[in-house]
Order: structure tokens, then sequence, then C-alpha cells
């Protein structure tokens, strides 16, 4: 009776329904016997016009008493657990969910691929059918709500922390996506699709990059980077797996650990956001308070959405831009000339984190005709930038540090075979 | 207080005043027992802001420490032996109006009246010190982007906590003001004097509400 | 003090016997009464005055809703009218409700006092009900546009950056808060201190029981949220940003307070109404209330754990799963109470002698509508099926069904069932019955359609939805107007019985043991002719029979 749900697409959308239904099937049963009993007993016990009947004086029974506070306490706990039970399983995310992040922003939902592709799109979710899905929620205003009917979830967006929803589609398809939290004039509006596709069909998907190309805009990793560099992270954080005053970002998403008060932690959103907030509520076992500043004020919680998206793909895979390699067409090394390889390593390899092309010093000096110049070092002493010095520089960074920047380089992101290459596109860029 | 009712044609000025639904003993009762209960609301009242503190304390703790030490922890102190004294003051007036001492009461009353003047200048002098500093919800400077967002929770709670607790010592000092002139025209004796103590009942409110107040703001920080 | 009024000045031309309506008629003598009685009669008129504007809201709203697409409103002008209709609702009609107007009329008559512990309070709680009121009003001046938006939650930041006249209708929620504090206060001292010789705590009717744990939530609730919407008028007003994130604040601190004490409220709604019922079934049943202590421990029971499951409200709002966890179980231990209390309700009836008056009616309907509420709410309690359900036209039509379903019929059963001692007339029973046939039918035609609708997934607060919903918001549409039309035709009954009915009440219609009804009707000013001292239980109807007490 009353099953209206409606279809169910989600893995969990099954257990959802049966407690439901339980419920539901429980609340007609005892809505009629209660309600039927009172009609019964009107019409039964029903007082003829001007003849009233001798009614009982019963104050009450004990055992009646007894029983119907016992057995609704029992079918609350029943009920109680599948509550808990249910509810764990919504929250618990799959360790290889595909990770999307969702904006809320009057009235739009913005949803941004980080996780293996890099994409932005507005109004339509795509998914794979089949696979874990984490969609990290925000909000850039005020309190949004991100509700999928289909898939039987649903969670606040907020402002200022991040919250998720977590599910699995078992359905292709498009299904329906709403706002439910009031978000002022056009909430009704603020709609959205989640198209659910096949596996095949999402890869041709994220690999069409086109409109993204279109849209000319910085990837959020990207930005992350920017901001990497310019608000100074890198004076204290290495990309590699290396400590320097604070934690490495080395893999750093995901990572368990301890802090110096004892309590664990796990490298999540609002971890990440709580450390750059207020970085010296909890100070990382093996590191010193007081070192960080707040970022309060200078960077903004979007700021932080973009730092987070770069964090996740400092993940181990051998480069930061790897997973878009990963998706794109296979660069074919060998086909390249010298200098293209040198570029693609540029790209590919983390130099441009640091090393601008335009001769603005980012981390470490420009690079722009880096090929035979004469630098500064930090003991004084002056050098010629030749091959065997770029060799060196690159092998082992801390040899000779350039003066005016941090000796800050991780070693080892080039191979010695590789080295020549990088030099041979350095030449071009004067 | 006219009573036309002949049947109490006895009642003499100092004698508990007659009302129709119910004698003066229970009259006296519900009336403690109505104070209480306000008192009771009026923590619960606190209880939001002093929520709100400890969260924001807890998440922004080396702020909160650091905003704190730049209020003056001396003027506080003064401030919470004041208002310590002026409790006194006030239980000594209800102990003198039931034993019938109208005038010392009036004396007591009026004192403690004044600890809340002298509690009210200094915690005007204190305002202003942050109001030169530019440090007042509100102003110009304190909107800018001059101040960071939680040196500026801990200033906007301080003010709230603060003000609303100033506020109430307003009220309460009115209240004994009223109980102090009625006392002085000779209202209250040994066998009536509820709105002395109620009176006084929420004056002791005030100054347990600030006793929480100095060491979350000043101490703790 | 207060003993100045009782003689003198009224003056009844007819020569009937003095009673609390005839023994000063001017508009003076009302405005400064202290007699509770007239106190709850300037609430009730009050109260329905907003209970009607209210209404307005809503079928402007439904109208609006009827079709997919635009009708007549802007989205913006649809969203000021959900506000208004649900900060009026809740803060003007349904708050005040049944404690001011039937409480303040009942409590001293039903414990035998002759009037509230202290009688200016009572005037006093009632004139700063009526300053909120000007505030509220005062903030609807503004073009239609800029009314308050936020809905009646008043959720930070949207409610710290919306253009609407939120601050004053803020200020309006917190000013009224201190006359239900005030009101609470003074009915918890009235039934500890005023209770007639020999009304002892196991004597007092179940309907004082269920005041009293109503005024223990409205004075220790209500400071909570007066304090939060000080806040934010502060965080409009000089920026202090407790709420706002883009200051350092938190929204769901916002929410977390804000629910501390909207929760408990629903049962400062709901309880009266309980009490309510618990007098009437046994009244036309000619049965003692079965179970007198388990009902009286449920109301108690009631109270009390709702004020422990404040954040079932916030599921979703990015809380941790452990608190949600928490919530939720603590949230079935309401469950059990109210579980208990219909059951009692029902078996009340069993082996009586029952008439179908229009109270009875009203009294009937309420256990089959809290049925529904009851039991809608095990859904909202289980986690993992509030998440489909939150924010959904599901919970639209539970609280509904608890709040006008509970809390209005309950005053409607109240206001025919005390009638003839409010007023000292006798209404038309007949018209009575037909117009609780609208009220039924349409609120049910009304709210049912809504939960299927939140079945589909629909979202609530939408200006504008999706085709498949359409049908259903239609026949939704036709049930509030038919409900609207059921309780103005019930109203009017009683109205007109009052200004025009010749029947005049005797002391006791309903043949009822309580106290209320052992003295005349309309009660003299000082409640009894003669002192009150009470000898026996309230509820010993019947013929007492072999093992018939526990």
């Amino acid at each position: 009776m009353f099953r209206y749900l409606p279809e169910q697409a989600s893995e969990m959308a099954p257990k959802v329904d049966w407690i439901h239904n339980v419920i539901t099937d429980l609340s007609v049963f005892f809505t009629v016997a209660i309600v039927g009993s009172m009609i019964y007993f009107a019409i039964r016990y029903r007082e003829k016009p001007g003849r009233r009947h001798d009614t009982p004086q019963i104050e009450g029974s004990h055992a009646l008493e007894l029983i119907w506070t016992i057995v609704p306490t029992i079918i609350c706990i029943f009920i109680g657990y599948y509550s808990v039970a249910y509810y764990r399983e919504l929250r618990a995310v799959p360790e290889h969910a595909l990770t999307i992040n969702a904006w809320g922003q009057k009235w739009k939902w913005d949803f941004q691929y980080t996780d293996g592709i890099k994409r932005e799109v507005t109004g339509e979710m795509v998914v794979p059918v089949g696979q874990p899905i984490k969609v990290v929620l925000r909000s850039r205003d005020v309190l949004h709500s991100f509700f999928i009917p289909s898939m039987r979830v649903k969670s606040d967006a907020l402002p200022g922390k991040f919250t998720y929803v977590s599910f699995t589609p078992v359905k292709t398809g498009t299904y329906q996506a709403f706002c439910t939290e009031y978000c002022g004039k056009d909430h009704s509006a603020m709609l959205a699709k989640v198209k659910v596709v096949s596996q095949d069909e999402y890869a041709r998907w994220s690999n069409d990059d086109s409109e993204q190309k279109m849209k000319g805009r910085v990837s959020p990793e990207e930005r992350g980077k920017l901001l990497y560099q310019q608000k100074g992270c890198n004076a204290c954080h290495a990309l590699s797996d290396t400590k320097i005053v604070g934690p490495s970002w080395f893999k750093l998403f995901g990572r368990q650990g301890k802090f110096t008060d004892g309590t664990a932690y796990k490298a999540d959103e609002n971890y990440i956001e709580e450390s750059i907030y207020n970085p010296n509520l909890h100070i990382v076992e093996g590191y010193a308070p007081n070192q960080m500043p707040a970022y309060t004020g200078q960077l903004s919680k979007d700021d932080i959405g973009d730092l987070i998206a770069f964090i996740k793909t400092i993940d181990g895979s051998n480069a930061s831009a790897a997973p878009v390699a990963a998706v794109a067409v296979a660069v074919d090394l060998e086909k390249m000339s010298p200098v293209e390889r040198g570029k693609y390593y540029y790209e590919n390899k983390l130099c441009k984190t640091c090393h601008s092309l335009d001769g603005s010093p980012l981390v470490g000096p420009s690079l722009k005709g880096s090929y035979g110049r004469t630098v500064k070092l930090a003991d004084g002493s002056e050098v010629v930038s030749d091959d065997a010095y770029l060799k060196e520089s690159i092998l082992a960074p801390m040899a000779k540090v350039v003066a005016g920047y941090p000796p800050a380089m991780p070693a080892g992101l080039l191979t010695e075979k590789e080295i020549p290459d990088l030099i041979e596109f350095l030449k071009t860029v004067k | 207080m006219s009573h036309s009712d002949s049947a109490h044609s006895d009642w003499k000025l100092g004698d508990p005043p007659i009302v129709h639904h119910m004698d003066s003993h229970t009259a006296y009762d519900a009336a403690r027992l109505g104070m209480w209960l306000f008192l009771a609301t009026e923590i619960l009242l606190f209880g939001g802001l002093f929520a709100a503190y400890l969260f924001y304390h807890w998440m922004y703790f080396a702020e909160f420490h650091h905003a704190s030490k730049s209020l003056n922890w001396q003027l506080g102190g003064l401030n919470t032996i004041v208002l310590l004294f002026s409790s006194y003051l006030a239980v000594m007036a209800v102990d003198s109006v039931k034993l019938g001492k109208s005038e010392k009461a009036y004396k007591y009353l009026m004192a403690t009246i004044g600890c809340g003047f002298i509690f009210l200048i200094i915690k005007a002098f204190e305002y202003h010190a942050k109001y030169s500093h530019g440090l007042f919800p509100g102003m110009d400077t304190f909107n800018s982007e001059a101040h960071q967002v939680e040196y500026k929770m801990f200033f906007g709670l301080y003010f709230c906590m603060t003000a609303l607790h100033a506020f109430h010592v307003i009220l309460g000092m009115g209240l004994l003001l009223w109980a102090a002139l009625k006392v002085r025209a000779g209202h209250f004796s040994s066998k009536y004097y509820t709105p002395v103590e109620v009176g006084a009942l929420y004056w002791h409110l005030v100054d347990l509400i600030w006793i929480y107040l100095f060491p979350l703001l000043y101490l703790v920080g | 003090m207060s003993g100045q009024h009782n003689s003198g000045q009224g003056e009844a031309s007819t020569g009937e016997p003095k009673n609390y309506l005839n023994w000063d008629t001017s508009i003076w003598g009302w405005l400064t009464t202290v007699d509770h009685k007239r106190i709850a009669l300037m609430y009730l008129f009050s109260i329905l005055i907003f209970f009607f504007v209210g209404g307005l809201a809503a079928l402007i709203m439904r109208t609006e809703l009827m079709h997919a697409g635009g009708q007549f409103l802007t989205p913006q002008q649809y969203n000021v009218m959900f506000t208004l209709h649900g900060a009026l609702m809740i803060f003007l009609f349904v708050v005040p409700g049944i404690p001011a107007t039937m409480g303040n009329f009942l409590l001293p008559l039903m414990i035998g006092a002759k009037d509230v512990a202290f009688p200016k309070l009572n005037l006093i709680s009632y004139y700063i009900y009526v300053a909120g009121a000007l505030i509220a009003c005062f903030a609807l001046m503004n073009p239609l546009d800029q009314w308050a938006d936020t809905g009646w939650t008043f959720y930070a930041p949207y409610s710290i950056e919306s253009g609407g006249s939120v601050v004053l209708m803020t200020f309006a929620a917190f000013v009224l808060g201190f006359s239900s504090i005030l009101t609470g206060l003074n009915f918890v001292v009235t039934i500890h201190k005023l209770r007639a010789p020999g009304m002892t705590w196991d004597r007092l009717p179940v309907f004082v029981w269920a005041t009293y744990a109503t005024a223990v939530i409205q004075t220790l609730a209500t400071p909570v949220v007066g304090i939060t919407l000080l806040l934010l008028i502060m965080e409009r007003l000089f920026g202090v940003g407790v709420f706002d994130p883009k200051l350092g604040g938190d929204p769901v601190l916002y929410e977390h307070f804000f629910w501390f004490y909207s929760h408990p409220v629903v049962y400062i709604m709901v309880l009266p109404a309980f009490g309510v019922v618990g007098e009437i079934i046994p009244v036309f049943s000619r049965k003692p209330i079965f179970g007198y202590k388990a009902v009286v421990y449920a109301s108690i029971a009631i109270a009390a754990v709702g004020f422990l499951v404040w954040a079932h409200h916030m599921f979703v709002a990015g809380i941790s799963d452990y608190s949600a966890i928490y919530f939720s179980v603590i949230t079935f231990g309401v469950a059990i109470p109210t579980a208990v209390k219909v059951f009692n309700w029902v078996s009340t009836m069993y082996k009586g002698s029952i008439r179908f008056t229009t109270p009875m009616l009203y009294a009937m309907g309420f256990v089959f509508l809290f049925m529904i509420a009851g039991t809608t709410g095990i859904y909202l309690a289980v986690l993992a099926v509030d998440v489909y359900y939150h924010d959904t036209y599901f919970v639209v039509a539970h609280f509904h069904y608890t709040i006008q379903g509970g809390a209005v019929i309950g005053l409607m059963a109240a206001l025919y069932f005390w009638f003839p001692k409010m007023t000292g007339k006798m209404y038309n029973d007949t018209v009575g019955k037909i117009a609780w046939v609208f009220v039924f039918v349409g609120f049910n035609l009304t709210f049912l359609p809504q939960f299927k609708l939140g079945m589909m997934g629909m979202p609530r607060r939408y200006f504008d939805y999706l085709p498949e919903f359409e049908s259903l918001h239609t026949v939704s549409t036709y049930g509030a107007f038919l409900n609207a039309f059921g309780y103005t035709f019930a109203l009017v009954n009683l109205l007109y019985a009052w200004i025009f009915s010749k029947r005049k009440a005797s002391e006791n219609p309903w043949e009822s043991l309580s106290l209320e009804w052992k003295t005349p009707s309309p009660p003299p000013h000082d409640n009894f002719t003669e002192p009150v001292i009470v000898t026996e239980w309230t509820y010993g109807y019947g013929t007492p029979v072999e093992g018939g007490k526990h």
C-alpha cells in the first residue's frame, strides 16, 4: 500500500525503500486498528437519545499499559536498528569512489570533476553506471541542499564547510536533482540533472574537452597550483615526500595520522580547510606549533576548493598532471623532437610549478633565457648556467641555490636520460 | 491603595497588600517561586551566548586568547569586586527590612544601587577604550578588513554579552530603586518585604552572571 | 493592589446575576482587566485575527500552486507569502494558541482558584503579545516585495543578506517570546501555589497537567530562541558575525539554537490539545479517563524528552553522523509516550455511553489525524528515510497534521466544549457538526495529497514545480478552500450563537465532574460563588465495578 517512491536508481534505494515500506505497513495497520476500534466503540456504545446506559467505572489497567508501552518500544527498537544501520551504509564512501565537487550558488549547481579528468559543468552531472560516486558539496553563498530522489540521497551544501552525498548508480538514465534548502527568489528553479551513462560513454564524455577549451578557463587544479606558489605554501610544504617546515603535500589527501594531542586525523576536505584557516588548532605529530599564519581573509573558500583539487593531483602517480595524460590520447614521446619532449617534461614533470617561462620569478628562478646566463648563488659566488650546471640543479637542487630563492626544490623530478631534452627546450626559451 | 472591602478595614501601611485571589503567605511563596523561575529563564537567555562563546573559543582558540589579552583584566577584576560587594549590601538590605529597620534597609539599597553605578562607569571606560581602537561592532573600522574575523568574533561576542549584562544591571538598579523608595515610604515591615527580597534575588543573578562572564572573557581568553 | 476593582463600577443593567462578562462592560474595563477570563477572551480574538490573516496567506499560496508555472504571483511574492503564513501561524496563532486562551480561562477554574498567581503580569503578557503583533504588522508596511522572505525559520546566512524586513519580523518574534515566557511562568506558579484545598496533584485534571508541562517548556525553551533572534539582529545591524560564515560564524550553530527552542515549541502547541482531548472523551463517554497516571506521565515524558531531540530537524544539515544517530535514537523516545496516550484515549470509550456532540466529533477527529501525524513522524525519525524526506512535501504534510490536526483541531474542540461556560449560551450543535465535516474533509483533502507529493520527491518552498506534480497540487488547493470554509463556518456558528442565541447554557450542560462546571455559566468575577473544597477525583464517571480501580 502507498508505494509512491520514485525509481530505484542507486544501490541503497531498495534498502531505504524496504524500511520505508515496513514503516508504511506498520503505520497503516496501527492506524486502522486504533481508529477502527475507536469507531467501533463509538457505534457499539453510542447513547440512544435520552437513554443513557450504565457505564463501568474502569480507571485503567496496569497490564494493558504495560503491553502498549512495551510493544511500541519493541517496534521502535526494530525500526531504530535499521534507521542507524542503513544510515551508516548511506554515508559510507567506498574506497574507489569517484569524487565530484558540486558547488551550490544562487541558483545553479556547478559540478567540478577533478578525479581523473578535469571538467566543470553546470546543471548536469554525468556519472558512470556502477561506479560509486562521492559528491562533495559546498555553497558559494547561502545554504542549499542537494537532493537526488532516485538515488535517495540528500545533504545540505554549506558556505562554511564541506559535506557530501555518496551513492552508486545502478541504472543508466537521466535523473532529477533539486535544491531542497530554501535559498531565495529562484529556489524552485535551482534544478539539475544527473545523467547516469555507461562506462564507455563516460570515457568518451570525459575525453571530450572541447567544452573546456572553449571556455578557456583555468581548471581548479591549475588555479590551486598557482595559489600554492603565490601564497607561499611552497615555502613550507613540499610536493615530494620530503619534510620542510610543515608536512609534505605528497599523497596528502586521505592521509591518516596523529596530532600532537594524540587524536587521530584523516586528511579530508574539512581537515585541509581547518589547517589553512586555523592552522594552530591541531598540529601534526612531529611538527612545531605556531609556524603557520592563518590564511583567513587571504584565501577564499573557492581558493581552498582549488587547492584541494590541486592536492588531490599529488597522489603519487608519476606527475601532477598525470590524470589528464592518463585519459588523454597516449603521448608518444618517441615520435617527438628533443625540444618537444623537453617541453613536455617541463609541463608534466612539475617544473612549471615553480619556474616560469616569461621571466617572472615564482618559487624558483624563471627559465626564460636560463641557458647561458650568469647567475648569482646564495653563497655570493657566480656561475654560468651551462649544461653541467642545469643538470646538477635538477639532480641535486640544494647544491647551488640561486640568491634570493628558498632552498625548496625536490630532487629526482627528472631522470638523467630526460635532462638533455629539457636543456634543448630551455635553449629555445629566450 | 484603597480597599473598599470593609472586612479589610484594619489594613495599615506595612502590612501585606490584600489581593482577592490568595492569602498573603501564598502570595509571598508565589512571588519567590515566580522570581526563581524568571531567573532560570535569564540564565537560559545568557546560556545561548555562553554556548556560542564556548563554541567559537574552541574553534578560534589562539585568536580568542590574543583578543582576550587586550582586555583590561584589572578593571574587570575591580568590577567583579564591586558587584560582589553590592550583593553583600543587598543581603544586608533584606536582613534589615526583615527586622523592620526600614531606614537602614533604605541606605543599604541605595548603596547597592551606587555600586551598580560604579560598575557601569568602569564598564563605560572599558567600552570607550575599545571604541577608540575602532573595535566596536557596527563601526566602519570594525567591519573593515583590518581585523581578522576571529578577532572580530571575540569582540562581537564580548560586546553582546557585556551589553546584555549591563542592560540587566540597569534593570536591577531600577527594580531596587523602586523597592528603596517604597521602603522609605514605609510600605514594608517585618510582615511584608517581598519586593525587597525578590529584587535582591534578581540582583544576585546579575552578580552571578558577571562572575561567569569575567573569567570567560578576561582570564580564560 | 488588585483588590480595588471588584465592586462599585460594574452595573448589570438587566438584573441578571453579575458575571465576568457583564460586571463592567466599558472598553476601559476590558483593556485594564486583570481577570484571567477576560484576558483569555482578548487573546482569543487577537489570535483568531492572525489565524485568518495567516490562512489567507495560505490560500494565496495554494492558489498560486494550483497549476504548474507562475499563476499570478512572482517567485519573490510567493516566498513572502509562505514566510508570512508560517511566521503568523506559529508565533501569533499556534504558540499562544490553546495555553493563552483556554489555559488562561480554565486553569484557575479547574484547580479552584480565583485567578492566576500574577493577574497583572498576565495582562502585561497580553500587551507584550499585542506589541509583538504590532511590530509584525509594522514589518508589513513595506511594499510586498520587501516583506521578510526567509521562511519562518530565519535560517542564516540567507536571513542576514536577504533584503526583506527581516529585522522587524525577527524582533516581533523576540518580543512575542517574552509574552510566552511570562504566561508560562504565571501558569507554573499558579499550579504550584493556588490549588484549592483537596486539589492534590493526583486529582488534577489532565488538561491542567498538560498545561503544566507546556508552561515548563514555554519558560525554559523560549529564552534560547530569544537570544538567537537577538544575535541575528546584532548580525544584521552591527556585523557581529556569530552565524555568518563570511565573518567566521557557523550557520549550523544557528540551526542548533533555533531548533533547541523550535522543537520543544511543537509540544507547546500540541500538549494542551492532548489535554483538551483528555477532558472531552471521558465526559462524552461517561467513563473515567483510562490510565490517568499513564496519561499524565506521558505528558511529562513528552515535555522532557522533547528537549533532547532538536537536531532531528538537522539530519542532512551537515551535523556529524554520530550526532545524527544520537538524535534519531532519542527521537523514538517521543513516539512511545505519544502512542500510550492514544491507546488510553481510545480505551476510555470502551463500554462507554457515547454522545456525538460537536466537541466529541472534534476529539475523535483529533485521534484520527494525530495517528497519521504520529506514524508519519516515525518515517522522519528514521535516518535513512529522513534523508529522503527532509524538506519535501512529506514534511509539510506531517507537521500540518500535528499542528493543524493537533493544535488547531484541539482548539476547535476546546472552543466547542467550553463555549457554554465562556459565554453562557448554547450554540447550534447540528450546524457545528456540518461545519466539522467541512473542516475534516477539507483538511485531509489538502494534506493527504501532499504526503504523496513528498513520496514522489517534491521539495517544499517551491514556487514552481515539475508537471508530474500538478494534479496532486490541484486537489490540495481545492482541499485548502474547503478547509478554510469549514473553519469560517464553524467559528461563525459560535459567534452567531454568542450574539444572537436565546438559549442560555446551564451551569453544567455536559454533566461534567470537573470543577469549572460547578460554577454558573458564565462564571462570576471571582470564579466561584462559595469556597471550593475538593474531596474527590475529577473523573469518577459511571458505576463503580469490581476490579475497576487499579
